[in-house]
């Protein structure tokens, strides 16, 4: 039974049957009932929930949330709806509520327990990203649209707390109390401090030359925010630290998500970076881009640590659970692409779900069968 | 300086018209770029060098250095480093920069959607293009960092915001590439809250700035061309966030060093190799500095002899573009039923080729609104754009009906393209 009402696409079956299909080379345990269109974000429950729950936002207007167990199986629990494609979402700390940021140029927030949703902010545009900040003495939603605005909401109040202008369109952003970084259109980089009440701490001349696509902040040893990863559409990653002792030697940028590596003789093609993650633990990032690829880099030691095979999509989204065992890609079309006839009139979505394994003396990944051992349903 | 001048300017590359900050680092870039072997991967020291090289080990002859512009492909010229360069290539280089400073102040006060427009179509392969804004900054540099003020709507918006005009404790670690950005008069009232509110973050930065007179930042004017920010960006983190870089010049000589795929800067080891062989990517790819805020997105260059941007052309985000397509403009109140998709994607196949490649739109263009969404916005409690809606409000069931932002910008919105 599935809560999502029907769903076309795939769902058929004939998945697990295949050995090498490109849906699911990695093999890895495929969500049931994915949206019908490209899944924009996704985010797993944090810490204060037990269990992992998997939020999926999605081009088909709707908020889905998932129940992932730890024997691998997936269970669709609930769903919202925007009157737009969702864009971002997020949760608050304590895992009670998921704020969702759409096309509608509206954010809701969802009460899971009472499985209401109200909208709780409003732009002139899209709304592109959504974070919960929960300061010490405030706690916040934080949106960033394409109108140009980084707005501040009290969820109970209709009007913003704060309106900061931003430079263009909003592009990315994250938040690690207590900073804060935006990415907006032309190459734009902004980081806010947000101790007290945010405010802008520092425009950063970008370490990308090119389009600006998504932004993760990572932490130092003591668990404070330390610097961020910036993803760019020409297939490259810049690390950067806010307050590094050397930045010359500390920041660095990295190629990724290429195709022909060392082949010169063909065109190399380049892809977007569409999503960067951090892993919870162990401060390792993953990359997701539209080449159908997602890596897994340390970025201490400066190396590529994996890359899985590659996907017949995009991976367009993804997301570490909050103790890190599980990663959750999802692979759908992205519009990298399109052309005249290459317009996907099915668009096959699913989210794969990767469970990690830390060996004893470093970090290996990949997937792994569930600690009981019973088979994982592949679905 | 001493009665023989060491060039007088900043080491550059004959070959390509590439500026470093060093010598020994454009040594470093000729051998890999130009005096390689393409066969054996050998890198020799000079042009006739490799020729030599390539006669002898390969029998293979070379007519020309490789990645080198058109005119400067000579390989029987022999030239390492600096040396060597015919001194009417020199005096025709510092000409250029002489000019291009010129220009770069006169820009500095212009508008500036025409001059971007200017610097795109100069004819010239990129690169050359990209060599000359590139020694821009070095002189603007410091011209501009005695001036106190922004000049109001200066710079394309195709640079990196760098507004810095609030941030004076900042400014130092920003020297070199503080773009100078269109900022909204709004953003002159930021520093002095920003100021108190750093709190945990600022103090590092806090112990060295203290001295630095509020007007002293760069308002620095960029030049609209992306390849200079490939070599500021990829150095600009070189500027230590430190106190000591209150000389306006001491920021300089940052800002030229070779593209991102240079030795010095560290790449993963995975692409160590590949960075040195297939660094041409960085630089040809680059976008070329978008229009300025107007209804038409500039486009990226996405092609190049040695990669491809799997990326549309125009360089507004993937999300965007998308959302422009007609399918995404409804805006129906789904009942939580998804079998919305089918009609969507049949429609879609429709829809789509013709839309393709739209630039964005213009608002009354595309309005394929079906039938069945007249209604909904019409139905909406008083919601008026900008307003917002009271909360709590018709409760939720599944969704709450939002203002009907999906409708066009000549029903509600005037700003915005959504």
């Amino acid at each position: 039974m599935s809560l999502f009402g029907t769903s076309t696409g795939f769902g058929a079956g004939g998945f697990g049957a295949a050995t090498t299909d490109t849906h699911n080379p990695m093999k890895d345990v495929e969500v049931t009932s994915p949206p019908d269109d490209s899944i924009s974000c996704l985010a797993f429950s944090p810490p204060a929930m037990p269990g992992n729950f998997l939020i999926g936002g999605s081009w088909a207007n709707d908020v889905r949330c998932w129940e992932v167990q730890d024997n691998g199986q997936t269970v669709p629990k609930a769903q919202q709806m925007h009157t737009g494609p969702v864009l971002d979402v997020c949760w608050s700390e304590d895992g009670s509520k998921v704020f969702t940021a759409s096309c509608d140029k509206t954010a809701k927030m969802w009460d899971l327990n009472s499985n209401q949703a109200i909208q709780i902010a409003q732009h002139d545009a899209p709304i592109r990203t959504v974070h919960w900040i929960k300061a010490p003495n405030y706690n916040c939603i934080m949106t960033g649209s394409w109108d140009k605005t980084l707005k501040f909401w009290d969820t109970r109040s209709p009007n913003p707390m704060m309106s900061l202008q931003l430079p263009e369109r909003c592009y990315c952003a994250d938040v690690v109390y207590p900073m804060a970084v935006v990415a907006s259109a032309e190459r734009g980089l902004i980081v806010y401090q947000l101790e007290n009440q945010p405010s802008e701490f520092r425009r950063i001349d970008s370490p990308l030359k090119h389009q600006h696509r998504c932004i993760a902040i990572f932490k130092d040893k003591q668990n404070k925010p330390a610097g961020f990863a910036l993803g760019s559409i020409e297939g490259r990653v810049a690390i950067h630290y806010i307050n590094p002792p050397n930045p010359a030697k500390d920041n660095f940028t990295f190629k990724c998500h290429r195709s022909n590596g060392t082949n010169t003789t063909t065109p190399q093609d380049i892809y977007a970076v569409n999503a960067i993650s951090f892993h919870p633990v162990h401060g390792t990032l993953a990359t997701v881009g539209s080449d159908g690829r997602f890596s897994f880099w340390d970025k201490d030691a400066r190396t590529k640590l994996k890359t899985s095979e590659q996907l017949d999509q995009p991976i367009t989204a993804c997301s570490f659970n909050n103790n890190g065992n599980i990663f959750a890609y999802a692979s759908s079309y992205d519009w990298s692409k399109v052309t005249f006839c290459l317009v996907p009139h099915v668009m096959i979505v699913h989210i794969q779900i990767t469970f990690v394994v830390k060996f004893p003396s470093n970090v290996a990944l990949g997937t792994c069968a569930p600690a009981n051992s019973s088979q994982i349903v592949w679905v | 300086m001493g009665r023989k001048k060491k060039k007088q300017m900043k080491p550059w590359c004959w070959y390509c018209n590439r500026d470093f900050d060093d010598e020994k680092i454009l040594i470093q870039h000729q051998k890999a770029k130009h005096f390689k072997c393409h066969i054996c991967h050998k890198k020799l020291y000079t042009g006739p060098g490799l020729a030599i090289h390539c006669m002898q080990v390969h029998k293979e002859t070379i007519d020309g250095v490789p990645n080198a512009i058109p005119g400067r492909v000579d390989i029987e010229l022999e030239i390492y480093g600096m040396e060597g360069i015919p001194e009417k290539d020199m005096q025709e280089r510092r000409r250029t920069l002489e000019q291009k400073q010129e220009s770069q102040k006169k820009k500095q006060n212009q508008d500036d959607s025409d001059e971007d427009d200017d610097d795109d179509d100069a004819p010239g392969p990129s690169f050359v293009q990209q060599q000359m804004p590139v020694a821009q900054p070095q002189a603007s540099y410091v011209p501009p960092m005695a001036q106190p003020s922004i000049p109001p709507g200066a710079r394309a918006p195709g640079m990196p915001p760098g507004a810095y005009s609030g941030m004076p404790p900042m400014m130092p670690g920003h020297g070199v590439p503080p773009m100078m950005h269109g900022m909204p008069p709004g953003m002159h009232g930021m520093p002095p809250g920003m100021m108190h509110g750093m709190g945990g973050m600022m103090p590092p930065m806090m112990q060295g700035m203290p001295g630095m007179p509020p007007g002293k930042h760069c308002p620095r004017r960029y030049s609209s061309s992306p390849p200079l920010l490939q070599s500021l960006c990829t150095r600009w983190g070189g500027l230590a966030l430190t106190g000591d870089t209150a000389p306006a010049s001491g920021a300089v000589p940052h800002n030229v060093p070779s593209t991102s795929s240079d030795p010095p800067k560290a790449t993963f080891p995975a692409y160590t190799q590949s960075s040195a062989s297939s660094s041409n990517p960085p630089s040809n790819t680059v976008a070329k500095p978008p229009a300025t805020v107007t209804s038409k997105p500039a486009t990226l260059t996405t092609m190049s002899a040695t990669s491809k941007l799997i990326h549309p052309d125009e360089d507004i985000s993937l999300e965007e573009r998308r959302a422009q397509l007609p399918r995404y403009q409804r805006n129906v109140p789904r009942q939580g039923q998804v079998h919305m998709s089918a009609p969507p994607v049949a429609a879609v196949g429709g829809m789509m080729p013709p839309q393709q490649g739209m630039p964005p739109q213009q608002p009354g263009m595309r309005h394929p609104m079906h039938g069945q969404y007249g209604g909904p916005p019409q139905g909406m409690p008083g919601y008026m754009q900008g307003g917002m809606p009271p909360y709590g409000q018709g409760p939720p069931m599944g969704y709450q009906g939002g203002p009907p932002m999906g409708m066009r910008p000549p029903v509600m919105s005037p700003a915005g393209r959504y």
